[in-house]
C-alpha cells in the first residue's frame, strides 16, 4: 500500500502563490486526476509528489507499507509520463528502454519488447533503426507509456498523459491506467481532458491565484 | 559496491560512449583545443628548446584547458537535450556519478595518451621517465575527471554554466595541476620526483571522488 499525503503544501514561484495550503492523501489502487486552468501549478503538484521539488512550506510524505520512501527508494518505485520527459535523441526506441529500464534493473527480452511495442501501438518496422529524435510527438508520448509500462513502478504519476495522441492512443491511456489502478499502483494524472477527469476516483482541483 | 550499482555505472558509461561518439562535440571541443593550443606553442618555438618544468607546465596548461572545453558537458548536454528529468527519474544517483566519472576520466586519458606523445614530438622533449610520466598523467585525469564531474552537475542550468565552470575548477584541481607538473618535470629530466607527491596526488584524487558521491546525493534528490 503506497500513499503520497500532502501536509499543508504551499508552493510560491518568486514571491508569487501557484497554489496553498493543499491537504490531500493519493493512495494505491485509485486514479486521482489534478485539475484546474493553466498556470495553476498541476505539473508542480506531480513534481512534489515525485519529489523533484522542494514545497515552500509543508510536507509531501510518501509511505509504503507503513515506511516512508525518500530519496533511491522513492525514485525505484515511481514513473512518469510528462512533456518535460525527453529521450535520448542519439539512441533507438530500445537503446532508450535498454538504458533507463537497466537503470533500474530491469531487462526486456526481444519477445517482451516486441509485446510492449504492439501494446503501446508503436511498429517495429517503423521505428527500428531510427533514433528517438527522429519520432513524432505521439511515437514519443507511446514510447514514454512503453517505459512507464515496463518500469514495473507501482506509483504512476502523469502529466497530461492524452497530450499528442490520436484517439486510439487517448484510449489506452485510459485503459492503461485504470487496469494499473486495479493492480494496485496509484495513478495521479494532471489534466484538462474530459474524458480523463471523468475517469478519474478522485480529483484534487487546483483554482489557481 | 553491489553488483547493481555497478550495473548501472556500466550502463551510464556505455550510455555517454555511444551518444558522445554519435555527437562527437565533446570530443571534437578537447581534440581542437589542444591541437591548436600545441601548434601555437610549437611553431612559436621554433625549434628552440624549454626547460624542462616549463615544458610539463606547457603540457598540463593544454591539458587542463582542453578538459574545460569538454569535461563539463556531461550534465551540461543532458541539460541541454532535456534528457536529464529522465535520467534522475529513472538513474540512482550514485551509478549516474560513477558513471559519467568514469567517462570523464576515459576522455581524458584518450586526449593526454594522443595529445602527450604529439607534445613530446613536435617540441622535442626528452622523457627519461615514461613510467613516471604515465602516473602522474593518470593520477592528474583522475582529478580533473572526479573535480570536473561533480562541478558540471553543480553548474548545469546556471545561466553562465561555462565561466562558472571554469572559475570553480581552477581552485578544486590546484593541489592536482601543481603536482602533476612538478612529476612531469622530472620526468622530463628536471630533477628529482618526490613520491610523496604521487601519494599526495592518489589521495587528493580519492578524497575528490569520495567528496563528490557524499555531495552528489544532495543534488540528485529533493528530500
Amino acid at each position: 500500500m503506497v500513499t503520497i499525503r500532502f501536509e499543508e503544501v504551499i508552493q510560491r514561484f518568486h514571491g508569487r502563490t501557484i497554489f496553498g495550503p493543499i491537504q490531500a492523501e493519493l493512495a494505491s489502487g485509485r486514479i486521482v486526476a489534478v485539475t484546474g486552468q493553466n498556470g495553476s501549478g498541476k505539473s508542480t503538484l506531480l513534481k512534489l509528489a515525485a519529489h523533484l521539488l522542494l514545497p515552500t512550506a509543508g510536507r509531501v510524505v510518501v509511505m509504503a507499507d507503513g515506511r516512508e520512501l525518500v530519496g533511491d527508494s522513492l525514485r525505484r518505485r515511481l514513473a512518469m509520463v510528462t512533456p518535460e520527459l525527453r529521450f535520448y535523441p542519439r539512441l533507438t526506441a530500445r537503446g532508450n528502454m535498454d538504458f533507463l529500464l537497466g537503470l533500474r534493473g530491469r531487462a526486456l527480452d526481444e519477445t517482451a519488447y516486441q509485446a510492449l511495442l504492439e501494446r503501446v501501438g508503436l511498429r517495429e518496422k517503423e521505428i527500428g533503426t531510427a533514433f528517438a529524435g527522429e519520432f513524432s510527438t505521439g511515437m514519443r508520448q507511446r514510447l514514454k507509456l512503453a517505459v512507464l509500462l515496463a518500469s514495473g513502478a507501482d506509483i504512476w504519476l502523469l502529466d497530461e498523459p492524452g497530450a499528442n495522441l490520436d484517439a486510439a492512443g487517448r484510449k489506452l491511456i485510459l485503459r492503461e491506467a485504470r487496469q494499473a489502478a486495479d493492480e494496485g499502483r496509484l495513478v495521479c494524472w494532471a489534466t484538462n481532458d474530459e474524458r480523463e477527469e471523468a475517469a478519474a476516483d478522485a480529483a484534487i482541483k487546483l483554482a489557481g491565484h | 559496491m553491489q553488483q547493481s550499482s555497478w550495473q548501472g555505472i556500466k550502463l551510464v558509461f556505455r550510455k555517454e560512449l555511444v551518444v558522445g561518439l554519435r555527437f562527437k562535440a565533446a570530443w571534437a571541443a578537447m581534440l581542437m583545443f589542444s591541437l591548436t593550443t600545441l601548434a601555437c606553442v610549437s611553431m612559436a618555438l621554433q625549434g628552440g628548446t624549454l626547460e624542462p618544468r616549463l615544458l610539463a607546465a606547457l603540457l598540463w596548461v593544454i591539458l587542463f584547458f582542453a578538459s574545460l572545453a569538454g569535461a563539463d558537458r556531461v550534465f551540461a548536454d543532458e541539460d541541454t537535450a532535456g534528457t536529464l528529468l529522465a535520467l534522475r527519474i529513472y538513474g540512482p544517483s550514485q551509478a549516474v556519478l560513477m558513471g559519467k566519472m568514469l567517462y570523464t576520466f576515459f576522455l581524458m586519458v584518450a586526449l593526454a595518451a594522443f595529445i602527450t606523445p604529439l607534445f613530446v614530438l613536435l617540441l622535442d622533449v626528452t622523457v627519461t621517465a615514461p613510467g613516471l610520466l604515465t602516473v602522474a598523467l593518470l593520477l592528474g585525469c583522475g582529478g580533473i575527471a572526479a573535480a570536473g564531474t561533480l562541478i558540471a552537475a553543480l553548474t548545469t542550468g546556471a545561466s553562465v554554466h561555462g565561466g562558472l565552470f571554469s572559475i570553480l575548477m581552477l581552485p578544486v584541481i590546484l593541489p592536482v595541476f601543481l603536482p602533476a607538473i612538478s612529476l612531469s618535470a622530472a620526468a622530463f629530466g628536471g630533477g628529482d620526483s618526490a613520491g610523496s607527491y604521487l601519494v599526495g596526488m592518489g589521495l587528493y584524487d580519492l578524497i575528490l571522488a569520495v567528496g563528490a558521491s557524499l555531495l552528489f546525493d544532495y543534488l540528485w534528490y529533493e528530500d
